[in-house]
């Protein structure tokens, strides 16, 4: 028996030691120089710069991923809905193909994509322009914060929705032909029967959309333009301008609370239904 | 199981010996600060031709990404050999920024080297002299010297502004169609503030000569409200490619440029004909790349050469001023001999001698630098 552990043990190590290695050290580490000085002394002064300057963009992140995940979770879910209740089984095979797309591509080729689409005179315009619908005069620019949550929701639409997908065909079928034989809609199966069931699924989807969303650069570099903008792009502009470690992890910090926030949020959600149905 | 282990490791400790066999031929390592053009420099152009005069010496070329944070990669690197006391770096030879070519130079990090080789003579320019308040005598030659400027459509703007005073009551006629990147999303937004503190702020002289004083960053508030007040009547662009991509799909009319980006598009044709560049009063920022080689560099020698070729003038005019439309690091007037007028005229059409010495600026010494940009951060876009 004490073997068979120790082998366990040895089983686990190299994984272990990657995560321990490539991820632990480097989180506590960046933790510990968001809080301490040079010297190893503990402050509180690159936290308060990083609020000092930039709440503006901290408080931009948050709405900006907001609105995000909320349009990700309704458009996921209409695309899934559609893809496992939808009588049409052609056009069930045209999306299908559609939806996934996005998942092969970069979020950087994504901005550079975007960025010629979106712009003033950009692809989208100019379609709208030469189909008569818009005169030249009346074109907006879409770079700048809807930019962004266009892109982020067209990229991780495919993530979530596959996810979603997955998790709506794996319930059991017969639930659903019940609820048809006694004349429930297509919408009401999917509110009453499906939603309730996959909820643990979209947390999932939207809490790991959400770090996704968090951690990109590229996306705020290239088609945010000017002020406020993401954490990202501020803590990029620390190291890359001033070589100052120390407030790119305090903002760090502060990202890894959203998230944790997001996170706590979830679980406490998701462990009260576990607890509810026990 | 163990078997199977032992020839793993054969097979490891084999490849290990024949990777080693491969690499038995000198290997000149070039470091290169700096955008994916410069290394694509060094890779495509001058490689090929140190190689070609030394045969049995391959030229491993290291790019380590874009702006001041790429030579702060190779000056941690160097740092790091330093106090580990090795008697051998992997470094040759290293292509950096201005600001961090001095502070490898007073960290001892890097060899005196130009009085010993031929083309040393050959440099007229201020900044290899003084990079930003340190003395870099003899440690550095200038590779090529860059250039903020702006550009404008002539097809829609008749008289361009000379100054940043015409600017503002240009952009205040014409809302929005003057647009700059901040001062995140590339260095082109950056010099362009800089001047901006030159022109309201503290002359460039002051800024770009030690020694510092903090207390001179306390006369700039008006300088922050006024551009504060200018940044509203403006479109902010996404980058320094951005500047020039709005340009081009007339979405802007104006907006501050690097020059040798602007005219490698334009003769890529990625901008149309009509745009013109202006360098206005009191002056925008430029800054040099500096060659350099660290005082322990495994070839010493081979380094030496290799920038000898890098900085000649035939080197200089073919590669750095008709290829990349850089201004060239040494005296021009060694390398206008090499080159033909047309060449010659293209690169001074717009932005002539004259102006390039009366208002190309140098960039501030590195605190002033910081706390320009952290201004900006705090009184303009907070």
């Amino acid at each position: 028996m004490h073997f068979k552990i120790s082998k366990n043990l040895w089983l686990v190590a190299p994984a272990a030691i990657m995560v321990a290695i490539l991820f632990l050290y480097p989180l506590c580490f960046s933790l510990y120089s968001a809080i301490t000085l040079d010297n190893g002394s503990f402050t509180l002064e690159h936290l308060h710069t990083s609020f000092e300057l930039y709440s503006n963009d901290i408080l931009f992140t948050i709405l900006i991923v907001l609105i995000s995940v909320i349009l990700l979770a309704l458009l996921s879910t209409i695309i899934a809905a559609l893809i496992v209740l939808s009588p049409f089984r052609s056009v069930v095979l045209i999306l299908g193909v559609l939806y996934r797309l996005p998942l092969f591509i970069p979020f950087i080729v994504t901005a550079q994509m975007m960025r010629t689409f979106l712009a003033k005179n950009g692809l989208m315009n100019n379609a709208f322009i030469a189909s008569g619908l818009m005169t030249p005069m009346d074109t907006v620019s879409f770079l700048g914060w809807s930019g962004i949550i266009i892109t982020f929701v067209w990229k991780q639409l495919a993530f979530s929705t596959l996810l979603i997908t997955g998790a709506m065909s794996a319930l059991d079928e017969s639930q659903i032909r019940a609820a048809r034989n006694l004349g429930a809609s297509r919408f009401k199966i999917l509110t009453q029967i499906i939603l309730p069931q996959i909820f643990p699924t979209l947390g999932v989807a939207m809490v790991l959309s959400t770090v996704t969303m968090m951690s990109v650069l590229s996306v705020p570099l290239m088609i945010g333009t000017g002020t406020p903008t993401m954490i990202s792009a501020d803590m990029a502009f620390r190291v890359n301008s001033y070589g100052d470690y120390h407030v790119a992890n305090a903002l760090g910090l502060v990202s890894y609370a959203i998230c944790a926030g997001l996170a706590w949020f979830y679980l406490r959600h998701s462990l009260k239904d576990k607890g509810a149905t026990a | 199981m163990f078997t199977k282990t032992k020839i793993a490791v054969l097979a490891a400790v084999g490849i290990a010996q024949f990777t080693s066999f491969a690499q038995a031929e000198t290997v000149l390592n070039v470091a290169s600060a700096g955008g994916q053009n410069m290394v694509d420099y060094v890779k495509t152009y001058l490689a090929p031709k140190f190689e070609a005069m030394h045969p049995g010496v391959k030229v491993n070329i290291i790019g380590t990404g874009p702006g001041d944070a790429g030579s702060h990669k190779i000056l941690e690197k160097l740092s790091a050999q330093q106090s580990s006391n090795l008697a051998k770096w992997d470094i040759d030879v290293a292509v950096v920024h201005q600001k961090i070519g001095g502070q490898m130079v007073s960290e001892g990090l890097l060899a005196k080297y130009r009085s010993e080789i031929d083309t040393g003579k050959l440099v007229s320019r201020d900044s290899a002299k003084n990079a930003l308040g340190t003395n870099v005598e003899g440690y550095v030659m200038p590779m090529f010297h860059s250039q903020t400027a702006i550009a404008y459509n002539s097809d829609f703007v008749t008289t361009p502004p000379k100054s940043y005073d015409e600017l503002v009551t240009w952009t205040k006629k014409h809302p929005k169609a003057f647009g700059y990147n901040g001062i995140k999303n590339g260095m082109s937004g950056v010099s362009f503030v800089t001047g901006w503190i030159y022109a309201y702020g503290t002359d460039a002289k002051t800024l770009s000569s030690k020694p510092y004083n903090k207390d001179v960053e306390s006369n700039w508030g008006e300088a922050f409200a006024k551009l504060k007040a200018f940044n509203k009547n403006i479109t902010f662009t996404p980058g320094n490619a951005g500047t020039l991509d709005m340009l081009n799909r007339g979405e802007i009319f104006m907006g501050p440029v690097w020059v040798d980006m602007f005219y490698s598009w334009k003769e890529q044709g990625k901008i149309p004909p009509s745009m013109k560049l202006a360098l206005i009063a009191p002056g925008m920022p430029g800054q040099p790349m500096y060659y350099v080689t660290p005082t322990k560099a495994a070839h010493p020698e081979l380094a030496r050469q290799f920038i000898e070729l890098a900085t000649s003038p035939k080197v200089q005019a073919e590669g750095i001023v008709k290829r990349f439309n850089w201004y060239p690091g040494i005296d021009a007037k060694y390398v206008k001999s090499e080159l033909d007028s047309a060449t010659w005229n293209k690169l001074f059409a717009e932005i002539t001698p004259e102006d390039l010495s009366q208002y190309g600026k140098s960039f501030p010494i590195a605190s002033y630098f910081d706390d320009i940009k952290e201004g900006y951060e705090r009184q303009v876009s907070n």
